[in-house]
C-alpha cells in the first residue's frame, strides 16, 4: 500500500514538474527560433495578487480599418501579421485557419466598431520587478503618450506560438532604461 | 449503518460503563473489554495542532510566493527557471518522506500537502513571470487544481479538500468578467465531483465528526455557486427549479445521512433549511418569474443543454430522496420543505401558460400567478415550521418559521400596492405571532 502510494505520487510529481518544464521548453524554443516582430504599445498597471506586478499592454496594431465585421463563429481567430514601412507589426488580415507559421498569432477577442476591426493579442502582460514597478509604470506612461510614442515590445513568433520577449523604452530594454534613468 | 462509528455514541457508552458494572448488567471484565475495544476510536491528534501545522506550512509557502513575486531582475532567465523548481522539489521530497515515515501523522500529512500544492503554484507563477507566459487567472487555477487533487487523496488531507473546493469556486468566479458571463461551468462540476469519494470515505469512517460536517457543508456551499453559474450559462429559465432542488436536496441529505437526537438538526440540514427559506422568499417576488422570449429564440448548443441536465439533476435528486423515505414510511423531514421543488416546478409551468414578453421587465398574468403560488407556499412553509417548532418545543425552529413569515410580510410591504392599513394589520399579526409563540414555548419549557 505504501509503495503504491509512493508510486502514484511519483506520477503526480512528474506531472507537477512537467507543467512548468513544458512552459519553459516551449517558450525557450520560441524565444530562440521565433521570428521577431515589434509592436507599438499603450498604458495601464493593475496588480495581480498571485503573480506579482505587471504592465498591462495595449497595441496600436490591435485596431485596423475594415469595411465589415470579421465573422468567425465559435472558431479560434488568428491575426496574420505584416511589417509596416517603419518596421512595426501590423495586422494584414484575420483568419480562422491555424497556419502554424511564424507570421500568424492567435487573438483573444474580436469586435468591430465604426469601420474599425478591434482584436486583443494574448501577449498583453509584461511582468516587472516589484521594486521597479512604479518606476516602470512611470517610464512606460511617459514614453507612451500621443506626443511621445517611444515604447514598443518585441514578440517572437514560432509556429503560431507568440512569446513576449522584451519591452523597449526609448529603444532600450526596460531594465536598462530604468538603470540609466535611476536617481543615483 | 454498517462501518460508521458514531463518536458521540461511543463516548456515551464508555461513560455508562461504571453504572452498568455497578448495577450488575455487565461484569467489570466486560466493561474493560468494551472500553479497550473503543479506545482506538479516540482522537489521537489535537485538531488545533493539525490546523497550526497546516497554517505554518501555508505561511512558509506564502512567504516563498511573495519572495518570488518580487521577481529578481538580476538573475538570468535560466537561473530563475532553476530557482522556480527548487521549492517544488523540496516539497516533493517532503511528501515522499511523509508517505514513507510519517504516514500516520495527520499534522505531517496536512503540512506536506499544503506545502506541495503551494510549491506547484509557485513554480508555475515564477515560470510565467520569467518567460512572460500569458494566460488568465482561470487557466492558472484550473491547472493548479488538476495537479493538486491527487495529493488530497494520497495524503488524506481534509484541509486540502476545503482549499481545493474554495479553489474550484475561485476558478468559477475568475471567468466572470465585468461584461461577460462565466462561460461553460461543466468543468467546475467535474472538479467538484472529484472530491466526492474523499467526502464519502470520511463519512464512512466518522459521520459524526466536525471534520465530516465541515466537508459536506463546504461542498454544499460550492454547489450553490455552481448552480448559479450553470443557470447563467444554460440560459434556459430553469434556475429557480435548480436552486429549489439543490436547497431541498441539501436539507434532505442532512436529515437522512446525519440523523440527530429528536428535535435537533445537523448543520447540513440546517443549511438546507435556511437555503429553502431564502430561495422561497427570493422566488416570492413576481419579477423573478418574468420569462423572456429571448431564451426560446436563441439557438442552443449541446453544452448549454448539458448544463440544463445538470441543473435538473438537483430537483430530481431531491424528489427521489423524499420519495424513497416516504415510500418506506421513514420520513423524518418536513413534508412542506420537501415539496419545495415540486411547488417551484408548478409555478414555473404556470409562467409558461402565457406567451413570453420581449423583455424581462414586463409582467404577465402568469408571472403574477406564479408569484402568488410562491407567496402562498412561503406562508404555509413558515406556518408549518412554526407548528413543528411548537410541537417539538424548539424555540429556534419556531422563530425560524416566524422569521420566514415576517420576511415575506416585509418583502410584500415593499413591492405590493396594499393599503397602509392592510400592511399595518399584517405586521401586527406577525408581531403578535412572535410574542405568543415565544411565550408559549418559554412557558412550556419552564413547566417541564
Amino acid at each position: 500500500m505504501k509503495m503504491l502510494r509512493i508510486l502514484i505520487f511519483g506520477v503526480v510529481a512528474l506531472a507537477q514538474l512537467a507543467v512548468p518544464a513544458t512552459m519553459v521548453w516551449q517558450r525557450d524554443q520560441t524565444l530562440k527560433q521565433g521570428r521577431i516582430w515589434k509592436f507599438r504599445t499603450a498604458p495601464v498597471d493593475p496588480v495581480d495578487v498571485i503573480r506579482g506586478r505587471y504592465i498591462a499592454l495595449r497595441f496600436t496594431a490591435e485596431e485596423f480599418a475594415a469595411p465589415a465585421k470579421f465573422e468567425a463563429g465559435n472558431k479560434p481567430v488568428y491575426a496574420v501579421l505584416k511589417q509596416s514601412t517603419d518596421g512595426f507589426a501590423e495586422i494584414d488580415h484575420l483568419t480562422t485557419e491555424a497556419a502554424g507559421t511564424d507570421d500568424a498569432v492567435p487573438v483573444e477577442s474580436v469586435w468591430w466598431w465604426g469601420g474599425k476591426q478591434q482584436v486583443r493579442f494574448p501577449f498583453n502582460k509584461f511582468w516587472v520587478a516589484e521594486a521597479n514597478a512604479a518606476a516602470a509604470e512611470h517610464a512606460y506612461v511617459e514614453n507612451n503618450r500621443r506626443d511621445n510614442q517611444n515604447a514598443y515590445v518585441t514578440v517572437r513568433v514560432r509556429r503560431g506560438d507568440a512569446a513576449l520577449d522584451q519591452l523597449y523604452i526609448d529603444n532600450q530594454p526596460l531594465s536598462e532604461y530604468l538603470r540609466a534613468h535611476s536617481p543615483q | 449503518m454498517a462501518g460508521v462509528r458514531n463518536r458521540r455514541a461511543i463516548r456515551w457508552l464508555r461513560s455508562q460503563l461504571p453504572e452498568l458494572v455497578a448495577s450488575g448488567v455487565i461484569s467489570s471484565e466486560n466493561a474493560r473489554a468494551i472500553d479497550g475495544y473503543y479506545e482506538h476510536d479516540q482522537p489521537r491528534v489535537n485538531f488545533a495542532f493539525v490546523i497550526l501545522a497546516a497554517l505554518g506550512s501555508a505561511l512558509v509557502a506564502a512567504g516563498i510566493i511573495l519572495l518570488i513575486a518580487h521577481n529578481w531582475d538580476d538573475l538570468s532567465r535560466a537561473t530563475r527557471a532553476g530557482v522556480a523548481f527548487l521549492p517544488l522539489l523540496i516539497a516533493q521530497a517532503l511528501v515522499v518522506f511523509t508517505l514513507m515515515r510519517r504516514n500516520e501523522s495527520r499534522p505531517w500529512r496536512e503540512a506536506a500537502a499544503i506545502f506541495d500544492v503551494a510549491a506547484v503554484a509557485t513554480a508555475i507563477s515564477l515560470i510565467s513571470q520569467t518567460y512572460q507566459v500569458q494566460g488568465t487567472f482561470a487557466d492558472f487555477m484550473r491547472t493548479w487544481l488538476l495537479l493538486s487533487i491527487v495529493i488530497v487523496y494520497l495524503l488524506r488531507t481534509s484541509l486540502g479538500v476545503i482549499a481545493y473546493v474554495i479553489g474550484c469556486v475561485l476558478w468559477l468566479f475568475a471567468r466572470w468578467g465585468p461584461a461577460s458571463s462565466a462561460g461553460n461551468p461543466l468543468l467546475f462540476w467535474f472538479l467538484l465531483t472529484l472530491v466526492i469519494p474523499y467526502v464519502a470515505i470520511r463519512f464512512r469512517s466518522d459521520c459524526d465528526s466536525r471534520e465530516t460536517a465541515t466537508l459536506v457543508i463546504t461542498v454544499a456551499l460550492a454547489a450553490m455557486f455552481g448552480v448559479g453559474a450553470t443557470a447563467d450559462f444554460a440560459d434556459a429559465n430553469v434556475g429557480a427549479i435548480a436552486y429549489a432542488g439543490l436547497a431541498t436536496a441539501i436539507y434532505l441529505c442532512g436529515i437522512k445521512f446525519f440523523p440527530q437526537p429528536a428535535g435537533r438538526l445537523h448543520l447540513l440540514a440546517l443549511l438546507g433549511g435556511i437555503a429553502i427559506g431564502v430561495v422561497t422568499i427570493v422566488l416570492s417576488f413576481e419579477s423573478n418569474w418574468h420569462m423572456t422570449y429571448r431564451v426560446a429564440s436563441v439557438p442552443r448548443t449541446s453544452a448549454a443543454n448539458l448544463a440544463v441536465v445538470v441543473e435538473l439533476l438537483f430537483p430530481i435528486a431531491a424528489v427521489c430522496l423524499a420519495s424513497f423515505d416516504l415510500l418506506r414510511r421513514r420520513a423524518e423531514f418536513s413534508l412542506s420543505a420537501a415539496l419545495f421543488p415540486i411547488v417551484t416546478a408548478i409555478a414555473w409551468a404556470i409562467t409558461h401558460l402565457c406567451e413570453f414578453p420581449n423583455d424581462r421587465w414586463r409582467s404577465t398574468r402568469c408571472s403574477f400567478a406564479a408569484g402568488t403560488v410562491m407567496n402562498c407556499y412561503a406562508l404555509l412553509l413558515g406556518i408549518d415550521i412554526l407548528a413543528r417548532g411548537i410541537r417539538t418545543n424548539s424555540i429556534a425552529r419556531a422563530n425560524f418559521g416566524l422569521l420566514l413569515i415576517a420576511a415575506l410580510a416585509i418583502c410584500r410591504f415593499f413591492d405590493n400596492d396594499l393599503s397602509f392599513v392592510a400592511r399595518g394589520v399584517g405586521f401586527i399579526i406577525v408581531g403578535v405571532g412572535f410574542l405568543v409563540a415565544n411565550l408559549l414555548l418559554f412557558k412550556r419549557r419552564t413547566a417541564s
